[in-house]
């Protein structure tokens, strides 16, 4: 197996994110914020979403890190950026998808920067950033290859 | 929701170099279990902490928590925090009951306005979390925006 930049990242799917586990995410988290557990906070706010809880944003940035797991292993992530321009709610159908940007070797590693994001079939991306991923050893950067 | 009286800027600007008293955390399986089964995953092997507790191992581990994190930065409300980024480093993976030393503080606090004139304070905090060894394991930035008298 071989790795390119533009290679896509195999996507991972959150059939449908769970009020329950935010439930959860809350009270390990010891997270106050309403807006993760209480549907009639999050209908109180001017935002219009209803009476839908928001999924914390680590958990939605868990969904990347489990794509990456997948393709690289559990020791693969070295560095993660996630910004958060729309909120996840319960019950959404959301993918996470990512490509690779560069391939760059660094102590006896290689590295892959990838961009990764959230997407939402209706709503487009709902979290973006990149993630620096260390790919497995004697696997040769097409980038490097002569043509 | 009632207006609030927006906090001085100066207020907020000093709060820059303000540490976190520091300490240590320790994830024990149940709790790996729980986190590792709220993201859709399988656990990881060998005892390995899913990353995503690379949000509250440092805050909790450095002796805040998010309701302090917000009161420090005198938010209107629960619900007026606005995530601007997460950066999480790892240099190695963590691990299940392991005593990882944690320290952290606040990096850079700031007024700011935004397209629409509205002003927010934008505050970034830093933390650290080392091995019994002493080695750095992780490293994580949460930035926030506290927005004012928009809800």
């Amino acid at each position: 197996m071989s790795f390119a930049v533009g290679d896509p990242i195999p996507e991972w799917v959150m059939a449908s994110v769970s009020p329950e586990r935010m439930c959860t995410m809350a009270a390990i988290l010891r997270d106050p914020n309403p807006i993760h557990w209480d549907r009639n906070a999050v209908n109180s706010l001017p935002l219009g979403l209803g009476k839908r809880t928001i999924n914390q944003g680590p958990l939605g940035l868990s969904y990347m890190i489990n794509m990456l797991h997948a393709w690289g292993g559990p020791d693969c992530i070295r560095r993660i950026v996630m910004r958060f321009p729309q909120v996840v709610l319960d019950g959404e159908r959301v993918v996470a998808r990512g490509e690779i940007c560069v391939l760059r070797e660094e102590q006896g590693v290689t590295l892959a920067d990838c961009n990764i994001r959230l997407e939402h079939a209706e709503r487009g991306v709902l979290l973006e950033g990149t993630a620096t991923v260390v790919l497995p050893r004697a696997i040769p950067l097409m980038s490097s290859l002569p043509n | 929701m009632t207006d609030k009286a927006i906090p001085a800027e100066a207020d907020i600007t000093r709060l820059t170099g303000h540490r976190f008293p520091g300490g240590f955390y320790t994830v024990a399986h149940w709790e790996n279990f729980l986190l590792t089964e709220c993201t859709g995953a399988e656990l990881l092997p060998d005892g390995m902490v899913h990353p995503v507790a690379l949000f509250h191992i440092p805050i909790i581990g450095a002796g805040t928590s998010i309701a302090e994190m917000f009161a420090l930065g005198q938010a209107e409300s629960d619900l007026s925090i606005m995530i601007e980024s997460y950066d999480w480093e790892t240099f190695l993976p963590l691990r299940e009951e392991i005593r990882y030393c944690v320290s952290g503080g606040i990096t850079s606090a700031q007024r700011c306005q935004n397209e629409q004139g509205k002003l927010y304070d934008r505050i970034q905090f830093c933390f650290e979390v080392h091995t019994p060894e002493e080695t750095l394991a992780a490293r994580t930035t949460i930035t926030w925006h506290y927005t004012r008298n928009t809800l």
